[in-house]
């Protein structure tokens, strides 16, 4: 029996932790088998959203208390369900401000305004598994259910150098990440400047577009030089280590042999 | 003018005479082995976390403001910061490999027996204060990954009846990790956690130079006597403790710094999850955390086992169990290899921990 205790002897020491998976407790009535089929998908649709790995929770866009089921959906909460077609605007535009000045005075908003029938958020972005917004949004089959593609084409090749040079700061810094190195500031110029853009997206005037493209180019040259400059810390820093490691190294066979052949 | 000096030095200290009795004449088991070392080279480790840390901790700010940023700046402006935080924070792993393998060692080789109690019992120590030291340390960048992983570490006391709640109260210094917590363990790490390791340390050298070093049960044997009264163990015909075994210790010594400096160039972030690069936020709980891979297996057992207190005590009885194993064991073969049962659950709670570590990490 001592000996059973003992083999457990050093299966211990300290510390228990289990994750904690924070949802919002409308997801305890959405995921059940009772609730609507067209209301039981959004929180699969959710979990696979840009918002959902952004910390962006049901209560952030739809208010209620997200804490306590009977005042999930209270209106002196803030409630608000499923907005209509023409309030999309303004319930994205709690957080996306700068995108909905832009929107409301672009030819997409005012269309909205003044029709009803105008494309909204929804329309390009989705709703509950609404994903990280890129160029690719602008496409044919999309811009052709309203009007020509003529107009969307030219904005899209404004957009696409662009939009390119995004993605390899976003790539080079998320390397440089995985790697060790802090790149929070530059993430943060880099977030800064990308939402800057999507702006830009939402005012549909080609020319402006191309007039304003070249000092987010400037901006992003700058970034991808500070990344490049990181790289180059990164290979010193290893190579650094790297020549620690074989003085030490030798250091030991030195002293290995030494040892072995003293006598 | 050199020989004057030594003279002038050794009329005053007689230096001589303390390096014949502490060094070329004093010998070591004949069949000393590679594992004699391990202890040194965590000894080698704690004085580096000793040194990287105070370089660290002139530019660290231990308030949560700016605990984070201070990391930063150690790792970026700061010239060969990212070399001593890394340093820091490999070695720190390290060190638990080498500590633990010196206690394996020791067990292995049954050097805990009479009169050796006491220094098992300081080596035991020191595995727990070791450990404390990693998680006192984890907290203080004060990241996603140690903000959340302190948080549920701190709050396992609470399954103990009566005494739990102002246990946990007493780790984070509040209803939960907060500011003070992280002075708190700041404190613990910088002060208290040093200041135990250094009389542990103490206290362990001192037995091991006054009792002297076990003669291993495995190799060439050495005539033993019997132990009725207090007498240094000495080992005639034995090698010299230098040159002799310093070398075969400076060679370990130095591929711990290999392999620290292997893993700092080819595995930075081995230690350091995305987690751990994103300040800590108590509004937003990562969605996995795990402990550190030493605490994987006790985590794991804590989850297996249904009830949290009967967990927690099982656990508490086996580091008593683990403290007080020299007194328990009290049969006189020293050959591990000749105690069949005593082998078999050796090997069985390596494989245990191992399968158990495994199985939290990927839980």
């Amino acid at each position: 029996m001592r000996y059973l205790i003992a083999g457990c002897l050093l299966l211990m020491l300290a510390a228990s932790a289990q994750a904690a998976d924070h949802e919002p407790i409308c997801i305890l009535c959405h995921d059940a088998d009772t609730m609507k089929p067209e209301f039981r998908k959004i929180p699969a649709a959710w979990r696979t959203s840009w918002h959902y790995r952004n910390g962006v929770a049901c209560n952030d866009c739809h208010g209620g208390d997200a804490a306590d089921a009977a005042l999930a959906m209270s209106r002196e909460r803030g409630f608000v369900g499923a907005p209509k077609p023409q309030a999309v605007p303004e319930f994205c535009g709690k957080c996306h401000i700068g995108i909905l000045k832009n929107y409301l005075e672009s030819g997409h908003g005012k269309a909205l305004k003044a029709s009803g029938r105008g494309p909204n958020c929804v329309t390009c972005h989705g709703s509950h598994d609404i994903q990280k917004a890129n160029v690719d949004i602008i496409n044919e089959q999309r811009c052709t259910q309203c009007h020509t593609y003529d107009r969307a084409r030219a904005m899209k090749q404004a957009l696409s150098g662009t939009e390119q040079k995004l993605r390899d700061v976003e790539s080079a810094l998320q390397k440089l990440s995985s790697q060790g190195m802090y790149t929070a500031e530059e993430e943060k110029t880099l977030f800064r400047t990308e939402a800057e853009f999507r702006t830009l997206f939402h005012t549909v005037d080609v020319p402006l577009v191309k007039e304003r493209t070249d000092g987010f180019d400037h901006q992003l040259a700058v970034l991808q030089n500070r990344a490049d400059s990181l790289f180059v810390e990164l290979r010193a820093r290893k190579n650094f280590s790297g020549f620690l490691t074989l003085v030490f190294v030798a250091g030991g066979a030195v002293a290995y042999l030494l040892a072995k052949t003293y006598r | 003018m050199v020989k004057k000096i030594l003279n002038w030095i050794e009329v005053r200290i007689g230096l001589g005479e303390l390096i014949r009795t502490h060094l070329t004449g004093y010998l070591v088991p004949v069949n000393i082995n590679i594992f004699h070392t391990l202890g040194l080279v965590a000894l080698s480790g704690f004085i580096v976390q000793v040194l990287t840390g105070i370089l660290l901790l002139t530019y660290y700010v231990p308030q949560p403001e700016y605990a984070f940023k201070s990391v930063q700046n150690i790792m970026v402006s700061v010239p060969y910061g990212w070399l001593f935080r890394l340093m820091h924070v490999v070695g720190s792993n390290l060190i638990v490999i080498a500590v633990g393998s010196h206690m394996l060692s020791v067990f292995f080789m049954n050097s805990y027996k009479k009169p050796r109690e006491l220094t098992w019992f300081s080596g035991a120590s020191m595995l727990l204060i070791t450990l404390t030291f990693c998680l006192s340390g984890y907290l203080l960048p004060w990241s996603q990954l140690s903000y959340w992983a302190t948080t549920i570490v701190t709050n396992i006391p609470s399954a103990i009846p009566v005494f739990g709640a102002i246990t946990v109260k007493c780790l984070q210094g509040g209803q939960s990790v907060s500011g003070i917590t992280l002075g708190r363990f700041f404190a613990l790490h910088v002060v208290v956690m040093p200041l135990l390791l250094l009389t542990s340390l103490s206290l362990h050298l001192f037995l091991i130079r006054r009792i002297g070093i076990a003669t291993p049960p495995l190799g060439r044997k050495e005539e033993k006597r019997p132990w009725a009264a207090f007498h240094h163990e000495d080992h005639p015909g034995g090698y010299p403790f230098f040159p002799d075994f310093v070398l075969k210790e400076t060679s370990m010594v130095m591929a711990f710094f290999a392999l620290m400096f292997l893993v700092i160039t080819f595995a930075p972030t081995l230690f350091l999850p995305d987690d751990a690069n994103i300040p800590a936020d108590p509004f937003k709980t990562p969605a996995h955390i795990k402990p550190e891979w030493y605490f994987l297996a006790p985590y794991q057992m804590l989850k297996v086992v249904p009830n949290k207190f009967v967990g927690i005590s099982l656990q508490g009885i086996m580091v008593a169990l683990f403290f007080l194993w020299p007194f328990l064991d009290v049969k006189k073969e020293d050959n591990l290899l000749k105690r069949r049962v005593l082998f078999s659950v050796f090997i069985a709670t390596l494989l245990g921990w191992v399968v158990l570590t495994i199985w939290g990490k990927y839980s």
